[in-house]
């Protein structure tokens, strides 16, 4: 209900102001724009309030409820399993609701992180050229070449996470978004040195402190004897890395793209009469202009890692064995899926729909980008 | 030609409306346009970008796209008329009996297919020719318009061919199925001057070998006047004035024509006593069009209550029936009223020299392939023993084609390239080895850029008061952030932008607009040497002349050096104090602006002179048309740069411009120029423009050397 009540709002709200929305206003011009957002919406309130909707605990067991088929009253209660119930008795219903939390907390995370490698890469790789590009763009290939699944096994396999592999790999690519932070500050705000200390010094502080908590689990906190604020387990750690890791290649290519073409436009020679410096010039007057494609890249690319979630969850490589993940689940259900197949089809759908609706909303921006 | 009927006009418009539907609803781009074309008759249409003269061609070939539809009026070709006409007949009148040549002639070829196959495609489609049949047609129809080796031309990719000869195919393309009428959409605006008179003189071949009837859009007036019969001016979305050349050019009745003129440097225009008058005002947005006249806002006639009233209609002059203006005060206003020019600049004084160049050359390596280039790389030398001088508050026209090396000269003076040797030196400082990064904060902010491409040269995500501080930022203008803005306010003034510009976006602002930002930008650190990279020619007529006077103003005020880069005679003519004219990297001429737009002429300025079309009907020109394309600069003709296109060649003994590169040789004081004819030869040239009325003068002539002198040049002497 909570979901239904917010989406009302947000589409009333949207419509109501779309012709000052820029971009985002003229999605509802599109019929597979709307419905990609719509879609996208949806799961996004659900995964919200996933609290308030879940009928059952997603990790209770109710030997009762074995297999049984969508509707099943519960004993003792007056609510039912509404999709059943799985080989364990828990609700399917509720697992698929509270799935959507751990995909949409990890798949758009995850994509922001190889974003930011994939730029802060990208863009020198594409200004400058020469051997620099020829040396990006190599590692660039070799890591897109690599079997995905492969990799993902590896990193998850013992021997190699106990060489500390997972946690280099982490500690590298962690290290992008504050990189790109700083130069961002730096090249713009060097003629003003008292604004720049302020940003400079915030990003570093900030940028230290959740790379301390997320790539080697030592948070600050933690050591002082307080809860951490940035943590992750080793396990979602992998999964981080991994789909990171896999992620940014393409972005790196994109952006290096993109970057080649805009720097022969006139407002780059503009720059470099002035004498910006090379970074100012990357950040600060080609990466907004190269923002179209990347804010339709990056719907897709959340859709790409949602079904990369799902295969690692259905190879068994998800975040957590008792987790409500849709992967998971849809691999658990697969095996009785001829006689029950209310196990693996709410999962399956829901993954379905979440990874359609960003296509869609992809393909909406796309279309609307090109139009001026 | 067996497929046109002769009593009824090829083409008859009437009352013709389109209108294109989005999402703010209709908007009309055409409204109530009339006009015929006779059989084998060339009609001009002119008019600024927007105004609606390429929906007008595109209604003809009934293609408007999704959003566009003809709401009213009537087309008729041959007496049938075209708007209910089912698609299967369209398709075939389209390319059989309606061609149309279009601006970038690289999209209108497909690039994987040989020319061959392209044009004989044509007459297969249309007339069920046989292969054979087709090949000879493509061959003669490829010798027609002028392109050597029609074999190998048909034989290659459309990538193999330069611009002018990737246009002539085009045109070919047009030719193979004969035509009874071509639009031309500003098939010249891509290419280069000498490139564009010989597509001009191309086309105004056809009409009398085809009897092809022929539609010209332009923005360009001299195109038209040399080209067509009768013109259409179109302002708005609406024909103002429709008329025969002469009617039209000498003869006008309508105040916008009459801006136009005015606004365009004709011979004669000078920028210290008869500066260019620009159209005050922007071009009404479609959906922003005042009642009554279009042009009511920016005329200098209007009276409110009766201009803008109601809508106006086309009237026709009482004494000529063919000559037609919308205006309501056609007959009240005094045409022929000389302008009243209050405005007498004293010239500026030249000062020190500021800018010294000497020996410049710069190179370029160039490889195919980074990583399996090997041994081979050829060198580009876009400069060659380059020098040159400019003084404080002087103008410094740099005149040349496109891949003459004047960008590159620009690029070593910014620092945006560092010469491979010579000597650059700015206010005493050498410079030339210098990049950008090495130089100080003064040395940069002292040299500062005007771009050419309005639309790319201010950053589409930054507001235009944002662009500006960051200049002076960088600059070290001021220290604070109100002081800043301040300085930013100040600056719009200067180039009088409103205020309220500073937070718009720079999609906000028309084209002349960005290039205003661009200049304040480009002085915020109160630049002493602008470079001016063709700042006005992507803009159209009535904003280059208001552009043109604000450089200027500029100038008077801080006493700015300007390098005035530019492949257009008639601005430099009238902006210029010197005049540097460079051809394949090397300096062919350079001197004052009298002394080089008169003879002695250096070969290829004098093609450039003629090649330029000037809108101006008193004005004769001399039709010097070169051979042949640029050659390239990887390889470049041994001896003198110019001598494979030279019109004078024969005139020098032996090999010598083949074997020799000729020494600058002093023909006045401080005019020089780059050229092996001995003195007579230089002495007996002609000048290449001339105004008419003068009875020595013989017409249209296009043998030079029959060409009896005019008593005098046109130039204005100072």
């Amino acid at each position: 209900m909570p979901v239904w009540i917010a989406m009302v709002l947000t589409f009333a709200v949207s419509y109501f102001f779309r012709d000052r929305l820029g971009l985002y206003g003229r999605l509802f011009d599109t019929f597979t724009g709307s419905i990609g957002f719509a879609l996208v919406v949806f799961w996004l309130f659900t995964a919200i309030f996933a609290d308030q909707i879940i009928t059952f605990d997603p990790i209770d067991q109710l030997a009762g409820m074995r297999k049984k088929i969508p509707g099943t009253l519960v004993p003792d209660t007056l609510t039912a399993y509404l999709f059943g119930g799985d080989l364990l008795g828990r609700d399917i219903f509720s697992r698929m609701v509270m799935g959507s939390r751990t995909v949409l907390s990890i798949a758009p995370a995850a994509t922001i992180f190889a974003f930011m490698t994939g730029i802060t890469l990208g863009l020198p790789a594409g200004f400058y050229g020469k051997k620099l590009d020829t040396i990006l763009s190599f590692i660039a290939n070799l890591v897109l070449a690599f079997p995905v699944i492969l990799l993902f096994y590896l990193l998850v396999t013992p021997a190699v996470r106990s060489t500390g592999i997972p946690v280099i790999v982490a500690a590298v690519l962690f290290l992008f978004p504050i990189i790109f932070f700083v130069v961002l500050f730096q090249s713009r705000y060097y003629v003003q040195p008292r604004k720049r200390n302020v940003y400079v010094g915030l990003t570093l502080i900030l940028g230290f402190w959740a790379y301390s908590g997320l790539a080697f689990n030592q948070d600050p906190l933690q050591l002082l004897g307080l809860k951490p604020v940035f943590y992750m387990d080793s396990n979602l750690l992998n999964i981080f890395v991994s789909v990171v890791f896999v992620n940014s290649p393409t972005v790196f290519r994109i952006v290096r793209g993109l970057t080649m073409d805009i720097k022969t436009r006139d407002y780059v020679a503009a720059a470099q009469t002035r004498g910006e410096g090379a970074w100012f010039i990357m950040l600060w007057e080609i990466l907004p202009n190269a923002r179209g494609p990347l804010i339709v890249d990056f719907c897709l690319r959340i859709g790409y890692t949602t079904i990369l979630l799902g295969t690692l969850g259905f190879f068994g490589l998800g975040v957590s064995p008792e987790s409500p993940d849709w992967g998971m689940t849809i691999n658990e259900g697969r095996k009785l899926l001829a006689y029950f197949p209310h196990m693996a089809i709410p999962p399956a759908l829901a993954l379905l729909s979440l990874v359609l609706g960003l296509n869609l909303l992809g393909d909406g921006l796309r279309e609307q980008s090109l139009k001026d | 030609m067996s497929k046109s009927n002769t009593q009824s006009p090829i083409l008859e418009i009437d009352n013709l409306s389109i209108s294109f539907f989005t999402r703010l609803g209709e908007i009309p781009a055409v409204m109530n346009f009339s006009c015929v074309l006779e059989q084998g008759k060339a009609l001009g249409l002119v008019g600024e970008s927007g105004c609606g003269k390429s929906t007008v061609a595109l209604g003809i070939m009934q293609d408007l796209g999704v959003n566009g539809s003809i709401v009213g009026g009537s087309i008729k070709f041959k007496g049938r008329e075209l708007n209910n006409m089912p698609q299967n007949e369209l398709a075939k009148l389209r390319g059989s009996e309606i061609a149309m040549i279009y601006q970038e002639p690289m999209a209108s070829l497909n690039p994987a297919m040989k020319i061959s196959k392209q044009l004989m495609e044509v007459p297969m489609i249309h007339a069920n020719a046989s292969e054979l049949e087709a090949w000879d047609l493509a061959l003669e129809v490829v010798k027609d318009v002028g392109l050597p080796d029609p074999e190998r031309i048909l034989n290659s990719y459309p990538h193999q061919l330069s611009g002018g000869q990737q246009q002539r195919i085009v045109i070919a393309m047009a030719l193979m199925a004969e035509p009874a009428l071509l639009i031309l959409d500003e098939p010249t605006t891509a290419l280069d001057v000498t490139v564009e008179a010989g597509i001009v003189d191309l086309v105004k071949g056809l009409g009398e070998k085809y009897g092809t009837s022929m539609l010209f859009i332009s923005h360009n007036l001299g195109l038209i006047l040399d080209t067509c019969n009768d013109i259409c001016v179109m302002y708005s979305g609406e024909a103002v004035e429709t008329g025969s050349i002469h009617d039209v050019f000498d003869r006008m009745r309508h105040p916008y024509t009459q801006a136009l003129f005015r606004s365009i440097p004709l011979p004669g225009a000078d920028k210290n006593q008869r500066p260019l008058i620009a159209i005050p005002g922007n071009f009404p947005l479609p959906h922003e069009r005042p009642q009554g006249c279009n042009f009511g806002p920016r005329c200098n006639y209007f009276e409110s209550g009766e201009c803008d009233e109601k809508n106006i209609e086309m009237q026709e002059m009482g004494d000529n029936r063919h000559h037609a203006s919308r205006c309501i005060k056609m007959n009240t206003i005094d045409w022929q009223a000389d302008v009243v020019t209050t405005t007498d600049y004293k010239p500026l004084l030249p000062g020190a020299i500021v800018v010294e160049i000497e020996d410049l050359k710069k190179y370029y390596e160039i490889s195919a392939n980074e990583l399996l280039s090997g041994k081979e790389k050829s060198v580009v030398k876009a400069n060659e023993a380059l020098s040159c001088y400019a003084r404080e508050s002087e103008t410094l026209a740099i005149v040349g084609e496109s891949g003459c090396g004047k960008s590159t000269l620009a690029k070593v003076l910014m620092g945006l390239e560092t010469a491979t040797s010579g000597k650059v030196s700015v206010n005493g400082q050498s410079v030339g080895e210098k990049a950008i990064g090495d130089r100080s904060r003064e040395t940069v902010s002292s040299i500062q850029m005007v771009f050419q491409n309005p639309f790319d040269t201010l950053n589409p995500s930054m507001s235009v008061g944002r662009q500006i501080i960051r200049a002076l930022e960088v600059f070290g203008v001021g220290k604070t952030e109100p002081e800043h803005h301040n300085r930013m306010l100040e600056l719009l003034d200067l180039v009088k932008l409103p205020r309220e510009f500073a937070i718009r976006k720079p999609r906000q602002l028309s084209g002349g607009q960005k290039q205003r930002v661009g200049i304040a930008r480009a002085f915020a650190g109160d630049a002493q040497i602008v470079i001016a990279d063709e700042p006005v020619s992507a803009l159209d007529v009535s904003v280059q002349a208001a552009v043109t006077d604000l450089l200027m103003e500029l100038q008077r005020k801080n006493g700015t050096t300007m390098l005035f880069i530019s492949h257009d005679l008639s601005i430099v003519r009238y902006i210029a104090d010197r005049v540097l004219v460079m051809y394949l990297g090397h300096v062919v001429e350079t001197g004052s602006t009298d002394q080089v737009f008169a003879p002695p002429y250096h070969p290829y300025t004098e093609a450039l002179l003629s090649a330029v079309p000037i809108a101006d009907t008193s004005v004769e020109r001399n039709n010097i048309i070169l051979k042949g394309d640029i050659p390239s600069a990887v390889n470049p003709p041994s001896g003198c740069p110019f001598q494979t296109r030279c019109q004078h060649k024969h005139l020098v003994d032996g090999n010598l411009c083949e074997q020799e590169l000729p020494d600058m040789i002093d023909v006045a004081n401080g005019h020089q120029l780059r050229c092996h004819l001995s003195s007579e030869h230089l002495a007996a040239m002609k000048p290449v423009i001339k105004l008419a009325g003068n009875p020595k003068v013989v017409g249209d002539n296009h043998d030079l050397s029959k060409v009896i002198a005019a008593d005098k040049p046109v130039n204005p002497a100072p």
